[in-house]
């Protein structure tokens, strides 16, 4: 069985739960770190690893408040990953955005569009 | 190698900054917020630099006395004027805090404050402890008895004489400069820091108002001053959610740059990455402006990328975007490309930049990223 990660929020990296036996995926909070390509890159090992064997249905919950630009790129890397399990498997983004917060709502709205996997949007 | 405009303000300000140890300069409305950003920020400052505990408690203790004095004698907002702005500095050299304050002064109090400051600079440290008890008793028979209690107060707590400058503004008005090295029993003052010390002060003064510069933080910057920069800023902006945001999406990647690309020459500290960060506002818009080394083998490819995202529509911009966003190309080099069209992105304004020469190896490079006011 593959091991959970658990990484708690930290001022400038996100909250990522990553638990196939509870069914749970998500990302959270805000994400600004220095490197995100190193903090990035065990999650998707993670995934990469999961795609092998992955559940029936996965729901990937996106609960991101702030992202800078050297996030997005991971977080395109984390999408793509998970448009290539919804080949063959059944994948639900759930993009959560805080209300009013019309920068996460299209920066949502804009991986949706250059993406092949269905979005849920939910307001926070 | 100049751009669309000058900016060469950040240049010269960065260096008067550098050459005077200056950190932290803010110049606006004192509001409680703004004060205890103040207090938070030097605070933080202080547990870094490691400093004895008595000498850190007596800098906050006049740090907040000086705070507040400010904050009392700052004009009216009824009628906003930035010239009329009281003004805030803080400088460390040689183990010392340099606490500069700026505010208007009616030019018929002038006269009682010079007194009562050559008064006060001119009293022991037991006169002065006495003095401060018969204005205290004063101030509680008649409101106008206590005035001046801040400025003996301060004098008290720095140990050391108060400096001062008035300048004259108009008929009614001076502007009226106050200095504190606050100093420990067990250090002998070295002298006083002399007045004509004041020009830089003074100079810089004149081009946070010609400039309208709210806040000026010299770097050196990294990750954890970045985010300790973000936090401030949250307590000291005016103005809507909106703005507050965007701003702060505009400085992350703005200073992120720095901290991946700038430049650091030999003789700064190889840890950090020097640099300055600047906000403020011209007639209709915020501006958001940073400084920093570049090295000058970087220029043509830097100008290239900004020149590039300036002339691109809207639409342009967002598709440019969207490919970069899937370009892992390079992925593991430091840079991302996406920084700089996403500052564009936010802004919805050209990014201005103007590149300095310093010798053949580096530039200084300022750059200016404008927000519109709601």
């Amino acid at each position: 069985m593959l091991e959970p990660i658990k990484i708690p929020a930290q001022e400038d990296t996100p909250s990522v739960v990553l638990d196939k036996e509870n069914q749970l995926f998500e990302i959270g909070h805000r994400s600004l770190p220095e490197n995100a390509i190193a903090f990035y890159e065990p999650i998707i090992n993670w995934l990469t690893e999961y795609s092998k064997n992955p559940l029936p249905k996965t729901v990937f919950n996106f609960k991101l408040e702030y992202f800078n630009t050297a996030s997005a790129k991971q977080l395109a890397k984390v999408l793509l990953l998970l448009q290539e399990l919804a080949k063959n498997n059944d994948v639900l983004i759930r993009w959560h955005y805080l209300k009013d917060d019309t920068d996460m709502y299209a920066s949502g709205v804009r991986f949706s569009k250059l993406l092949k996997i269905p979005f849920e949007f939910i307001e926070m | 190698m100049t751009g669309n405009l000058s900016l060469d303000f950040v240049k010269q300000l960065f260096f008067i900054m550098q050459d005077h140890h200056l950190g932290y300069i803010y110049k606006g409305i004192f509001t409680q917020e703004v004060t205890d950003t103040i207090l938070s920020l030097t605070e933080n400052k202080l547990e870094k630099q490691e400093e004895s505990s008595k000498l850190k408690k007596r800098v906050y203790n006049i740090l907040v006395e000086a705070l507040q004095n400010v904050t009392r004698h700052q004009a009216s907002n009824i009628k906003p004027n930035p010239q009329l702005d009281s003004l805030f500095l803080i400088q460390k050299m040689n183990n010392r805090y340099v606490i500069t304050t700026g505010n208007i002064a009616p030019n018929k109090n002038i006269p009682y404050l010079q007194t009562l400051i050559d008064k006060i600079n001119a009293l022991s440290k037991d006169e002065l402890k006495e003095y401060y008890k018969t204005v205290l008793e004063e101030g509680s028979i008649s409101d106008k008895g206590g005035a001046g209690l801040g400025l003996i107060d301060i004098a008290r707590k720095a140990g050391n004489k108060l400096i001062y400058k008035f300048v004259p503004l108009n008929d009614e008005l001076s502007y009226f400069y106050l200095c504190t090295v606050p100093v420990l029993e067990d250090d002998v003052p070295k002298g006083s820091v002399g007045i004509s010390e004041f020009h830089f002060v003074e100079k810089i003064h004149e081009i946070l108002n010609r400039e309208n510069l709210s806040i000026i933080n010299n770097g050196p910057f990294n990750q954890e001053s970045l985010l300790i920069l973000l936090n401030s800023l949250e307590g000291q902006m005016v103005g809507s959610i909106s703005y507050k945001k965007k701003v702060f999406y505009i400085v992350v990647e703005m200073l992120q740059n720095i901290i991946k690309h700038g430049y650091i020459p030999n003789d700064y500290d190889q840890h950090v990455v020097p640099g300055i960060f600047l906000l403020g506002f011209t007639d209709n818009f915020y501006r958001i402006l940073t400084g920093n080394f570049i090295e000058n083998e970087q220029l043509v490819s830097l100008k290239k990328k900004i020149d590039k995202v300036n002339e691109l529509t809207k639409e342009e911009i967002d598709e440019y975007y969207n490919e970069s966003l899937f370009n892992f190309e390079g992925s593991n080099s430091k840079k991302t490309g996406l920084g700089m069209i996403d500052i564009r992105l936010k802004s919805g304004f050209p990014v201005q930049y103007d590149i300095l020469p310093i010798n053949n190896h580096y530039s200084f490079l300022s750059l200016q990223s404008l927000i519109t006011v709601e």
